[in-house]
């Protein structure tokens, strides 16, 4: 099998169209890799510009109301993850900026695929680009003869007659050709290494290595069927038509009809009706039970009772506040039935396609390398959610000042001190970590290897007599 | 020892071999003739363990192919019609490549005695062979088949290409291993080269053999007028 190995890699080194395509995808694959890490310290270091400056604002902020401090509110960036120089995932549509205040949840802002028409058209130029997509097709291109040349100038039959089988010419092969897979994929993973050094740590290793196995499994699998089905058909046409076809189907067909399933089964509500639907339960309670005023009068009663005093301007303290919080509280409520149904949709959604890696391994793959790049749907609402969290505790702490902080009922003119604004916590968020994401994708690594299991299954039943020499 | 008894192979409803017997013994050089889609090829992959027989026994060295291929393997000798080896490699590499696959290792200077004893000048061994004529392509399949140092040669075709000086150097060769006591079946068009090389002729016509003829003493011209009277009249005789 050595032989074989050898042999291959003297044909690909010694053809110069072929050298010379995977020098090419060296010097791009670098490029890009390079390039998209330079990106993403700028944006990495404009975010702590910003944030810092957004920080400062705070820390430094004159004396005022704390109910209009919360309507100034303050910014969340979503972190950028170092590995999303290599896939950007979701990302490049979700956008990166959130503002957090009173009153109202936002949603992210400033997506790169809103802000630029390029971006929102053709995609961008990621390294997972080409390692998805270019490079499998690559592959094909360079194995598909791998074993119908050899049955077309019937040197086979030499081969054969050499003692050697065809489950090792088609195995050795596939092995000479992943090679070639893993040099383009291991370029790129030591640009990022070399590149990220000061970064790394153990997380970021552990998905290193993931993100490398993934695509490691998936060349092997693209690799070594495109020699079987090589060995299979009775021509180079035919064989090179039968991995084209296996590509569009797994990397653009079955994702697409997947996704259509999937919004078929677990259909969002359209923006307008989920917009509609959250100010109708804000205002006239959740499923039209109690009413804002009317929540607002036993409010009243409650603290009027529990402080024994007849009016609100008895009260020791600032009902505004009170008001203004059980309100944020009903509008968490709010939020929690409405986000929470659109994100549990969104994570069937994606489990849905998360099985459909059984049928096709593109999309274990791809779910992998969001996940491991920290670009996925689960790293996304893990942001959300703990920024939401973060929200309902700042605005908490504003709307308790404005209660209990020393004002009364309507002196909506009080001020709280700066040093007040200043023991705010800042928000600083720490992504999953990787023993998360190992366990929503444990189901992915599977298929990569059950699809492993198969071609390997494949490969060695297939008998001379099978074929057509 | 080349051995087929009373073999039959289909391919959908098309017989291509049909009640084949064929022997050859150790030292003798067998040629096998006829026309295109007679069943010669089909008796080498028959023979190379390529195809299996419907029925009947196709042996070799007194083993059943099919069982026992690995071993087979080992003391056969193949060169087919067209000899297309890997261009990006000289003579030497490829020779070296495949005597490697049957694990058999060659110090270079072995290689190239195999491969001047096949007939290629000594200048052209460590050219690559996308520069090579057909019939020098031929004279390095040649060399792969001689490295095995094998004990039963199968020949497709061997002088295609050739031209008539290499064509004799290759029946003085083929006569030298069949002297040593090596088994030879050659398949050919080739009346003259056939009638020169061979001891025995066999006539194959859609997949029987029609007539064996010992080549003693029988003139080129006259081993044509029977290959063309058997094609054209006679249907089986043997």
């Amino acid at each position: 099998m050595r032989q074989i190995i050898f042999n291959e890699w003297k044909s690909i080194t010694r053809d110069r169209t072929i050298f010379f395509v995977v020098v090419l995808f060296l010097l791009s694959l670098g490029f890009v890799t390079y390039s998209n890490i330079l990106k993403n310290r700028v944006q990495i270091e404009s975010h702590h510009v910003a944030h810092n400056h957004i920080r400062s604002q705070w820390d430094n902020m004159e004396p005022t109301n704390p109910h209009g401090a919360a309507h100034f509110g303050t910014f969340a960036f979503k972190p950028v993850s170092i590995l999303s120089s290599i896939d950007e995932g979701i990302n490049s549509v979700t956008g990166n900026v959130l503002q957090l205040e009173g009153h109202t949840q936002n949603e992210l802002t400033y997506s790169e695929a809103t802000q630029s028409l390029n971006i929102s058209k053709f995609g961008k130029l990621k390294p997972s680009l080409l390692l998805q997509m270019v490079i499998p097709l690559f592959l094909i291109f360079i194995s598909f003869n791998a074993v119908s040349k050899e049955k077309e100038n019937e040197r086979i039959r030499i081969l054969l007659q050499q003692g050697i089988s065809l489950k090792q010419l088609v195995l050795s092969k596939s092995l000479a050709y992943w090679v070639v897979g893993l040099l383009l994929l291991s370029f790129t993973i030591l640009v990022q290494f070399i590149f990220s050094a000061q970064n790394l740590d153990r997380d970021i290793l552990l998905r290193l290595i993931l993100l490398f196995s993934a695509y490691s499994i998936y060349y092997f699998i693209i690799v070594s069927l495109s020699v079987y089905l090589s060995s299979r058909l009775n021509n180079q046409t035919g064989a090179l038509a039968g991995m084209v076809s296996v590509w569009i189907i797994w990397t653009i067909l079955i994702p697409k009809l997947t996704g259509n399933f999937a919004e078929k089964v677990y259909p969002l509500p359209s923006r307008i009706d989920f917009v509609n639907a959250m100010r109708e339960d804000r205002s006239k309670g959740i499923d039209g039970h109690s009413p804002s005023n009317e929540r607002e009068e036993e409010l009243k009663k409650t603290i009027l009772t529990k402080y024994e005093v007849d009016s609100l301007s008895q009260l020791p303290i600032n009902f505004d506040g009170l008001v203004m919080q059980a309100d944020e509280e009903y509008g968490n409520m709010v939020w929690d039935k409405h986000f929470g149904n659109n994100y549990n949709i969104l994570l069937e959604q994606k489990k849905l396609q998360q099985l459909s890696g059984f049928l096709n391994p593109f999309s274990a793959l791809q779910n992998l390398s969001m996940g491991s790049s920290g670009s996925d749907l689960y790293h996304h609402l893990a942001f959300l959610e703990d920024v939401e969290t973060y929200r309902r505790g700042f605005i908490k702490e504003l709307n308790d000042k404005h209660a209990y902080g020393g004002s009364k009922t309507g002196e909506w003119d009080w001020k709280a001190d700066q040093e007040f604004f200043r023991s705010i916590a800042d928000y600083s968020y720490i992504s999953p970590s990787f023993d998360t994401i190992y366990q929503s994708y444990f189901f992915d690594f599977l298929w990569l290897w059950l699809w492993i299991g198969l071609v390997l299954g494949l490969i060695f039943f297939t008998k001379i007599s099978d074929i057509t020499i | 020892m080349i051995s087929i008894q009373n073999v039959q192979k289909s391919f959908g409803g098309t017989k291509a071999i049909n009640g084949l017997n064929l022997s050859v013994r150790p030292g003798q050089i067998y040629g096998l003739l006829g026309p295109n889609g007679a069943g010669k090829s089909t008796t080498i992959s028959l023979l190379l363990g390529l195809l299996a027989p419907d029925s009947g026994k196709v042996e070799l060295d007194g083993k059943e192919v099919l069982p026992n291929l690995k071993t087979l393997q080992k003391i056969t000798g193949y060169i087919p019609e067209n000899v297309s080896l890997y261009p990006y490699l000289t003579a030497k590499e490829n020779l070296e490549y495949f005597c490697k696959l049957s694990g058999i290792i060659y110090s270079k200077i072995e290689l190239k005695n195999i491969l001047i004893k096949s007939g290629l000048e000594e200048n052209a061994i460590e050219r690559r062979m996308e520069t090579y004529s057909k019939g020098m392509r031929q004279k390095v399949g040649i060399a792969i088949a001689l490295a095995k140092k094998a004990r039963i040669y199968l020949l497709d075709e061997p002088a295609s290409g050739l031209d008539p000086t290499s064509s004799s150097q290759l029946t003085t060769l083929l006569k030298s291993l069949s002297a040593e006591g090596a088994t030879i079946l050659m398949v050919s068009h080739d009346l003259f080269r056939v009638g020169e090389t061979c001891d025995q002729i066999g006539i194959l016509k859609q997949g029987e053999l029609i007539k064996d003829i010992k080549t003693e003493g029988l003139t080129s011209i006259e081993l044509e007028k029977i290959y063309l009277d058997f094609m054209h009249n006679k249907t089986s005789e043997s």
